[in-house]
Parts: C-alpha cells; sequence; structure tokens
C-alpha cells in the first residue's frame, strides 16, 4: 500500500532573480507502508530539498505530493496536520532541543498535537521505552546529557508524534561509531514497532546495505535510480560517474570475481559475505 | 645547541582537567606523547574519549593542568612565547564555516600573515603558494560561501598553511563533510606530508582515514591505549570494538572470516589485499577438492 507518493516535483530557488536554480527537477517516486528507503547522492544534489518537501515544510514550485492518497497541499491551511503525520528529523537535531527537561521536550510535539493529561504522559513513556531513554533521564536537562544522549531525545520528539512516515536528514553525522550504531538501532526499531514508513538520507553506503529495503539516488536535481537495495548496487559503474560508490564489501566481490572466483553480484553487507564465502569453502570440500 | 630535534611536540605526563564549581572532570590523564618531525600521526576516540582536549594542548590553546607540552623545545605554558607555538602548530577544526572569515577566498587565506605582520610581497606569495598546496588555485577570487564543504575546509587549511607552521593539528575536518570532500582532505593532508615534508597530526573517528598514517593512536577515557602502525592496529578488531570504534569493512570481514576458520591475514587493508587474502584461504579447499 503506498503511503506517500511524489508525482513530478520540481523546486526552484530564487525564481524571478538571476540566481535562479532548479534545486529539485522532476522527482517522481513512491514509498509503501513499512519501507526504508535510503537517500544517497552527493553534497548539493537536491537530497534535502527533496525531503523538506514530504512534510510541507516546502512548497513545490511544481508537481504534487500526496500522503495516503491526499494532496499535502489540497488546503494549505491543514499543512500543520501533515506535519504531524510526516515527521522530519533534521541534521544535528539535537541543535533544536531548547526545554527544561527531557520529558517536556519529548511531549513538546504530542502536546501541540493536542494530547494531554494522562494521553500525553503513556505517549511520551511508550515513545521512551521503545527507543531507550531511560526513566531516570526524564527529569533531566537535556543539554547535561552526551552528544548521542541528546539525539536520541532530540529523535524521540519527533517519533513520539506517532508520524506514519519519518524522514531522517542524516541521521547519524558527527556521531562516533558507537553513537551512529544506537540511531541505526532506534529507526529500525521505530519500523518494526509502528509499522511506519522510514527515509533515510545518508553518505554511508554501508549503512544504507544493512538498514534500507530500497534506495533513491539523487544526482544534480534528479532521480537518478530508484530500487530495491540489489538493483541499485548492481549499478557499481554509475554510481561511480556521479560520485558515488558500492560498500566496501562489494568491492572486495568485484576482485574476487575478476580473479575467477565464483562469486555473486549480489554481497553488499559483511554478514552476507562471510555466508558466501562459507558455503563456497564447505560446498566445495563436499563435492 | 643549533641541533634539529626530531620531535617536533613532546608531552610529558599531561592532566587536564575541567572543572566548575560543582564537577570536576579529568579528560586527559597523566598522558605522554611524541610527535616525530615530518610524521603523519592519527589519533582516533570516541567522543570523549579526551582527543580533542588533546589536540587543544598540542598549540596552547588549552594548557595542561599537570605536566608539560613542548613545541620544539618550547614549553606551551611559557606566555612570552605563545605565539611563537601558535605560528609553529596551526589548528584546523570541524566546522569550516566557523574558520573562514573574509568574503573573498585569496583574503581569508591572507589574513593569518597579515596578522603577523609579513610584507605584502611575501603574503602574495604565501597565499600563491598555500592554494597550490590545497589544490584550490583557481578558487582564489571566488567566494567561500559559494564552495562546497571540502573545499571550503581545504581552504581553512590554506589558511593554515599561509603561516608556514612546522606542525597542523586537525580536530576531525572531516566530520561535517560528504564522502568526496573527506577524500579531499584526507588526499590534501597525504600530499602536504609527503610532498613538503609538514608533520600531520589527524583526530577524527573515521577509521578509513587512517589507512595511510605512519602511526596510529587510539584514546579512551583520557588514555592512551594502543599506539602502532595502521595494520597493527587495524587487525585488532577486538579492542577497537570495545572501545566504541569501528573498523575499515575489510577488516571487519577478514576478522569474520577468521573467526569462522578462514586462514586469513588480519592485516591488509585495501580492497586489493582483502580479495587476495580471500583467494589464499580459498584457494587451498580449493585446489584440493578440484582434484577429488
Amino acid at each position: 500500500m503506498s503511503v506517500l507518493e511524489v508525482k513530478n516535483l520540481t523546486h526552484t530557488y530564487g525564481g524571478n532573480t538571476p540566481f535562479v536554480n532548479d534545486a529539485v527537477k522532476g522527482v517522481s517516486f513512491t514509498a509503501e507502508k513499512g519501507e526504508i528507503i535510503g537517500i544517497i547522492g552527493h553534497t548539493g544534489s537536491g537530497k534535502s530539498t527533496l525531503v523538506q518537501h514530504l512534510n510541507g515544510l516546502l512548497k513545490p514550485t511544481s508537481g504534487e505530493i500526496l500522503l495516503d492518497g491526499v494532496n499535502i497541499w489540497e488546503n494549505p491551511k491543514e499543512i500543520r496536520k501533515v506535519r504531524s503525520k510526516v515527521g522530519l528529523v533534521f541534521q544535528y537535531p539535537e541543535y533544536q532541543l531548547f526545554e527544561e527537561t527531557v520529558f517536556k521536550d519529548i511531549a513538546f510535539g504530542p502536546k501541540n498535537m493536542g494530547l494531554t493529561g494522562k494521553e500525553l504522559e503513556k505517549r511520551v513513556v511508550d515513545t521512551c521505552n521503545m527507543i531507550g531513554v531511560k526513566p531516570e533521564y526524564f527529569e533531566k536537562s537535556p543539554f547535561d546529557l552526551s552528544g548521542g544522549e541528546k539525539r536520541r531525545v532530540a529523535i524521540a520528539g519527533v517519533m513520539a508524534m506517532n508520524p506514519e512516515v519519518i524522514v531522517f536528514d542524516e541521521p547519524t553525522a558527527g556521531l562516533d561509531p558507537k553513537g551512529r550504531e544506537d540511531v541505526t538501532e532506534i529507526i529500525a526499531n521505530y519500523r518494526r514497532c509502528t509499522g511506519a514508513t522510514v527515509i533515510i538520507i545518508s553518505h554511508s553506503m554501508e549503512d544504507m546495505a544493512v538498514i534500507a529495503d530500497k534506495l533513491l539516488v539523487m544526482n544534480k536535481g534528479s532521480l537518478q535510480m530508484f530500487g530495491t537495495v540489489e538493483e541499485v548496487f548492481k549499478n557499481g559503474d554509475a554510481l561511480r560517474e556521479i560520485g558515488l560508490n558500492v560498500p566496501i564489501v562489494t568491492r572486495v566481490f568485484y576482485e574476487l570475481k575478476k580473479a575467477g572466483v565464483p562469486v555473486p553480484d549480489n554481497v553488499f553487507t559483511v554478514e552476507s559475505a562471510v555466508k558466501v564465502l562459507e558455503k563456497l569453502r564447505d560446498g566445495d570440500g563436499n563435492a | 645547541m643549533d641541533e634539529v630535534m626530531s620531535n617536533i611536540i613532546e608531552v610529558k605526563n599531561v592532566t587536564y582537567e575541567y572543572t566548575d564549581e560543582e564537577n570536576r572532570f579529568t579528560a586527559v590523564k597523566d598522558l605522554s606523547l611524541d610527535i616525530e618531525r615530518g610524521s603523519f600521526t592519527v589519533i582516533l576516540g570516541h567522543n570523549g574519549s579526551g582527543k580533542s582536549t588533546l589536540a587543544k594542548m598540542l598549540n596552547g590553546l588549552n594548557k595542561p593542568t599537570r605536566g608539560d607540552v613542548f613545541v620544539d623545545g618550547i614549553n606551551t605554558k611559557a606566555e612570552e612565547t605563545e605565539i611563537e607555538v601558535k605560528r609553529k602548530v596551526g589548528m584546523v577544526f570541524q566546522n569550516p564555516d566557523n574558520q573562514i572569515i573574509a568574503s573573498i577566498v585569496e583574503e581569508d587565506v591572507a589574513f593569518g600573515p597579515e596578522n603577523l605582520g609579513i610584507p605584502p610581497l611575501e603574503i602574495r606569495r604565501r597565499v600563491d603558494n598555500a592554494l597550490e598546496a590545497v589544490d584550490m588555485s583557481d578558487f582564489k577570487k571566488s567566494t567561500p560561501h559559494h564552495l562546497s564543504g571540502g573545499q571550503k575546509q581545504r581552504i581553512a587549511i590554506a589558511g593554515m598553511i599561509a603561516m608556514e607552521p612546522e606542525c597542523l593539528v586537525l580536530d576531525e575536518p572531516t566530520a561535517m563533510l560528504d564522502p568526496k570532500g573527506r577524500a579531499e582532505i584526507i588526499s590534501t593532508l597525504l600530499r602536504l606530508n609527503r610532498e613538503k615534508g609538514m608533520t600531520v597530526v589527524l583526530i577524527t573517528h573515521y577509521m578509513e582515514e587512517a589507512e595511510n598514517a605512519d602511526r596510529v593512536i587510539v584514546m579512551n577515557d583520557g588514555e592512551i591505549i594502543a599506539d602502532d602502525k595502521p595494520k597493527v592496529i587495524f587487525s585488532d578488531v577486538k579492542m577497537l570494538k570495545d572501545v566504541g570504534l569501528d573498523v575499515p569493512q575489510t577488516a571487519e570481514l577478514l576478522y569474520k572470516l577468521k573467526s569462522n576458520g578462514f586462514k586469513v591475514d588480519t592485516h591488509a587493508l585495501s580492497i586489493k589485499e582483502a580479495a587476495e587474502q580471500i583467494i589464499k584461504a580459498l584457494g587451498t579447499s580449493y585446489t584440493d577438492s578440484e582434484e577429488k
């Protein structure tokens, strides 16, 4: 079932000025319920501009965005409702923490949606349980937390609105490896618990190979490829041409294949690489 | 006395404490370290391991609570030589936007040497050299905010090079950049080191940036827990994971293969080397079975 449909979206910055620039050009794609879609593309390829349309932060110059079949700009006065259905987690979301306590910060979104009293409290507690914000943090100031913890709280604030679609703009940027792993885990867990659709902008092909179902490749404002992880990563040459690449482990497998080892083309994670090589070793041993 | 010391920086039993009214936090604990002239050293560590605090002590931005740091033999605590220390060791930080001040690239690069009171002709030479060194000469008349993150960070590095320091210390200079920008910075640093003999100390948590370093230091909890060549450090996958770091995907693959009984050398780092190791390990079982 398609949740979000982007049709022929174009966004022009600086119209009517000499600096006119098409940041996004004629992009169309559909996101199904419960999918994780990774958006990849180098800086300036239009990724951030694209996702800011999904919850109505930017208005398309032309084209439309359908949420559950309804154009989100059909009634511009209702655009705020769209923003609680499509949650957007910006880059460095911890810079937007502002409340006195962790609890109040996480409660801010659902409170604005009209939740009060016990219902509000339950929503915050449930979200915190789901993503591992411990109750002893509730009364702390968000500014006393470590970088990784702050990010977790900031993400919780968006998740507490129970969005059907949640969009992350480089959720792991600036974190250390442990922090990156934690955030990836939180995202996968949110999908598992809620069945929501997740869209993630990322620079890490290795991370996307593990977490994403589909990949959307942006280049110079246009959609270059959209398909399953396998469909996209099979186009190594095309990706390299636009300054991207396939995961490192896949590149190791290219070398193996070149040397005549009979390995498949669809190895994108360390886990599947180990399995394939074990089979190759054991299989041949039994022959 | 005129003999050139082989170490540009010497850190001797240094402790650094952050204190406010209520709290005291020891970020660096009794740490000693020598940085050899002309070397390329990478310091790895997770957030809060003390690596940035240490970096700021290397040019006297932070003064040790206990112990001493010597730059080219000068103690960073001595007030009268503070500027000399900062001229010898240039710092580059994470966010390029915070380090660029002028509205034209070449003026930004000239800012440092101008403040040193260097004559105009000499400034011209230094700015041209510095932009050349980071491969940004074509952009000298550009406006910095129209450049990419990687380009801006190269301008920030050029600004430091124009002061002609003997050593560059970079504190996570690639953390806010995309993969292309990161690759630009790393190749720029390697070139400066290999061709111009610049001493480089690079602080990062991207393991793949350490692959070509002479030496990798791992910090955890304010202390150095490992100090060796990259291949040796990266083959210790367990130690790195224990301190919250990850390893290049090639090292992780070989490590997992090894624990599954493959006879691979986990010191292989490049994609080619890793593939060679796998072929070798498969090779025996292959040829054996083929013969059967």
